[in-house]
């Protein structure tokens, strides 16, 4: 009977013994092109690994050492996303988790495997505290960032025009959709508006409509989206049915795919969604894009991706590994590094106007760095506006409060240290 | 021949009735043992002890704990996945309340609050019978989930609303948590593995094990001969709910490391009636084999192409695994029926009575 098993640990072993294919900088990536999210995952990796390649073909790789960006299939599932870390934990330098419930899993096995987690734009908004979270890394913008800017663009700056006023909050009932709720709550109290948290659960992400009969009866004066995947269409597609006033409805990041907005076009003009990063089709790096990847068709992108939000994104996401990759050259002076190496080299990004003019990538992403005390970023982000064909800036750079968001990041990632204890914390210098 | 039994005489009763009438069974039985206790462990890498070993054994429990209510006590169940999350958040609740127990004892106990809560919801089987009583159990399912995402006091008020396992210490030893050794959750994932395994086989071989088949195959007849029904389905409730928290407090303790409520929902239960059913019903040797067939062959194909160095996508691998194992389900259901517990009862009667079959 457990023949079977003999069978498996040995293929599994010569699995491990041969499989370490340690070409160049192996920087995997636990992608989701299948599943129920693969929608939304694939022109996302997409442009992750397009950045790459064409770093791999136009420089010869980061530092003269090509980047090797397997993919390491999840489906959005957590057994399967650990099974990616078992397996590419031995070369890795960088890990990539790309799911709320992996970056949980993984979050305490960095201190003992000592391998960065690279979480762009996602995970727990605590990680900005790196004397905590020595080895997590998310940014450039953090949620409750995210619900900051999306309140403070509500109240046009001034936080006393909020009193009285009703704000519906729409999430997924999630590690991920109740983030920013501690933020939320704080605010409110602080500036006197009502917070109707309106929770979407899992399954009933497709079928929202007692959640906006609620919306409909509590009038609300904005709703915020915390969506993902099936949940952001579908409320969309609510809003408009209910005659929802658009330009009063915001969603976070995740929530401003192209697709969930194209499906109602002129109906959904007036929708926002905040975002750290901005789509440039005339960019020197989409030009860059084009010779030495789409054009060679060393890709899986289709043209009609390549403009939108979740793409582009995709390619700041990578540079900002690939840049973090280059500092830590820098500081040790080899090409190939580690994991410890990169670790270094994340905590040190200053992407600068300058910087990103030189990438060819302005107008994509804010200027940001991140220091050990930050590792966020904190970059700030951009109102972007459905014009009932596509996605437009619609705000300046807006900035969130640290004074405001500092102090609960330290307060629950102090929590998460007691929690997990014993946890190692360092102090701080900068 | 590898399997011939003549020679072997039974001079007495209690070698007729012994669990291993066969000597070549005993012998299949050590060799495995040796396997699992020594001969892998030591081999194993950190991957096999993580994404194979370590999980198969798990699912393998909580097989074997359906096992009892379906397979045995015929009792259909579809909210295991829910049980396990009992066992759990039990584990967890006790671990942060008092973080000197030990941890064995710990998810040994926390069983006992999922058994509670599998007798609660096996009430209406009293009444409700088949389908009805699946509908009962996946209304256990849907509350207890709810129940784990809505009470925060059960995650301990984490933002996250997460549960994460605090590093645990037995006797100066780290079991569990991030710096425990893949090593010795193994041996404690085995441990409990096998003692709840020789209390399944003793079990379904005594008293409790008949009154539950008799129970199954027609009630009313057992009922006849004087067997209390309430007793036999409410123990098989009992006993299987237990098992299934033990293997939901090993799930998250010694494999997984946190858990989200939506772990617990219903794509778990389904995939353990799976290998309950693809394994063999009313079998303990069934739930190992099918876990390896759902849990170990879909890890072990994800790996191949890249063993083979085959340059193929990982997403495409992902496609065709699926493929392969859907295609294996369907093939192994038709060639046998009643699992692979009895494929391999039908092999081993072949090797038996090779070369001179009837």
């Amino acid at each position: 009977m457990k023949l079977w098993k003999k069978l498996a640990a040995a293929t599994a072993l010569t699995v491990i013994a041969g499989g370490a294919m340690a070409e160049g900088l192996y920087a995997p990536n636990m992608a989701y092109r299948t599943g129920p999210f693969a929608a939304l995952g694939i022109p996302l990796m997409n442009g992750q690994a397009d950045y790459m390649t064409m770093l791999n073909e136009r420089d010869g790789g980061v530092g003269g050492v090509p980047v090797d960006f397997s993919e390491c299939e999840t489906g959005y599932s957590t057994e399967k996303g650990v099974e990616c870390y078992e397996k590419t934990k031995g070369t890795a330098i960088v890990t990539q988790p790309w799911s709320t419930g992996i970056t949980l899993q993984v979050l305490p096995k960095t201190n003992v495997d000592e391998i960065p987690i690279l979480a762009p734009g996602y995970g727990f908004s605590p990680m900005s505290e790196g004397g905590t979270f020595q080895w997590a890394y998310n940014p450039p913008a953090s949620y409750w960032d995210g619900a900051y800017m999306i309140v403070s663009h509500i109240a046009g700056g001034d936080m006393s025009t909020l009193k009285g006023k009703k704000i519906a909050f729409l999430h997924l009932d999630h590690p991920f959709g109740k983030e920013p709720l501690p933020l939320l709550e704080q605010m409110a109290e602080e500036h006197g508006f009502e917070l109707v948290p309106v929770p979407v659960g899992l399954k009933e992400m497709q079928n929202q409509s007692a959640q906006w009969l609620q919306i409909r009866r509590e009038r609300p004066d904005n709703v915020i989206m915390w969506g993902w995947g099936a949940m952001n269409s579908a409320a969309i597609q609510e809003a408009v049915k209910t005659r929802y006033p658009m330009d009063q409805f915001y969603g976070v990041w995740w929530a401003g795919h192209d697709p969930d907005l194209a499906a109602v076009g002129e109906e959904g003009k007036g929708y926002k969604s905040i975002s750290w990063s901005m789509p440039q089709p005339d960019s020197g790096l989409m030009a860059d894009i084009k010779k030495y990847v789409i054009d060679t068709g060393k890709t899986q992108t289709t043209e009609d991706q390549l403009n939108s939000v979740f793409y582009q994104r995709g390619l700041v996401m990578s540079m900002m590994l690939a840049e973090g990759i280059k500092a830590a050259q820098e500081h040790t002076g080899n090409a190939t590094i580690g994991p410890k190496d990169l670790r270094w080299g994340l905590e040190n990004l200053n992407i600068t106007d300058e910087k990103l003019a030189e990438l060819g990538m302005e107008g994509m992403v804010p200027p940001f760095s991140t220091s050990c005390s930050n590792h966020t970023g904190h970059s700030g982000a951009w109102i972007l506006e459905w014009d009932g064909a596509k996605f437009t800036q619609a705000s300046d750079l807006l900035q969130a409060d640290q004074s405001v968001i500092k102090s609960l990041a330290e307060a629950k990632a102090a929590e998460y240290a007691d929690a997990n204890a014993p946890w190692p914390v360092v102090e701080c210098d900068s | 021949m590898f399997y011939r039994t003549s020679g072997q005489f039974k001079t007495s009763y209690t070698a007729d009735m012994a669990l291993f009438p066969v000597r070549q069974d005993a012998i299949l039985l050590a060799i495995i043992l040796a396997f699992a206790w020594v001969i892998l462990p030591l081999t194993a890498s950190e991957f096999a002890f993580q994404t194979l070993l370590i999980p198969i054994l798990i699912y393998s429990l909580a097989a074997m704990g359906l096992n009892i209510l379906t397979g045995y006590a015929g009792q259909l169940s579809l909210g295991t996945a829910a049980f396990m999350g009992v066992g759990a958040y039990a584990c967890y609740k006790l671990v942060t309340i008092m973080p000197w127990m030990n941890p064995v004892v710990a998810i040994l106990l926390s069983g006992v609050f999922s058994a509670g809560v599998g007798v609660a919801f096996g009430i209406p089987s009293l009444r409700i019978k088949g389908f009805y009583l699946a509908i009962a159990t996946l209304a256990a399912q849907f509350f207890l989930v709810w129940l784990f995402e809505k009470w925060a006091w059960l995650y301990n008020y984490n933002a996250s609303g997460a549960i994460q396992v605090p590093t645990l210490q037995m006797f100066g030893v780290t079991v569990a948590g991030p710096t425990a050794s893949s090593h010795v959750q193994y041996y404690v994932v085995l441990g409990i593995v096998s003692l709840m395994t020789i209390l399944c086989i003793n079990l379904t071989r005594g008293t409790l094990g008949r009154t539950w088949k008799a129970t199954r195959d027609m009630d009313i007849a057992a009922e006849l001969i004087g067997i209390n029904l309430m007793k036999s389905k409410l123990t098989a409730f009992a006993i299987s709910s237990y098992i299934v928290g033990v293997s939901g407090a090993l799930f998250v303790f010694m494999w997984r490391g946190a858990a989200e409520p939506n772990l617990f929902d219903i794509p778990l239960s389904f995939r353990i009636l799976f290998i309950a059913i693809i394994g063999g019903l009313g079998s303990i040797l069934g739930n190992y084999l099918g876990a390896i067939l759902i849990v170990g062959l879909p890890v072990i194909l994800n790996t191949l192409p890249e063993t083979f160095g085959i340059p193929i996508s990982s997403a495409t691998v992902e496609h065709l695994n699926i493929m392969i194992v859907g295609a294996l389900i369907v093939f192994f259901l038709i060639i046998e029926p009643h699992g692979l517990a009895r494929l391999w009862a039908l092999i081993r009667e072949k090797l038996v009575i090779w070369p001179f079959p009837h």
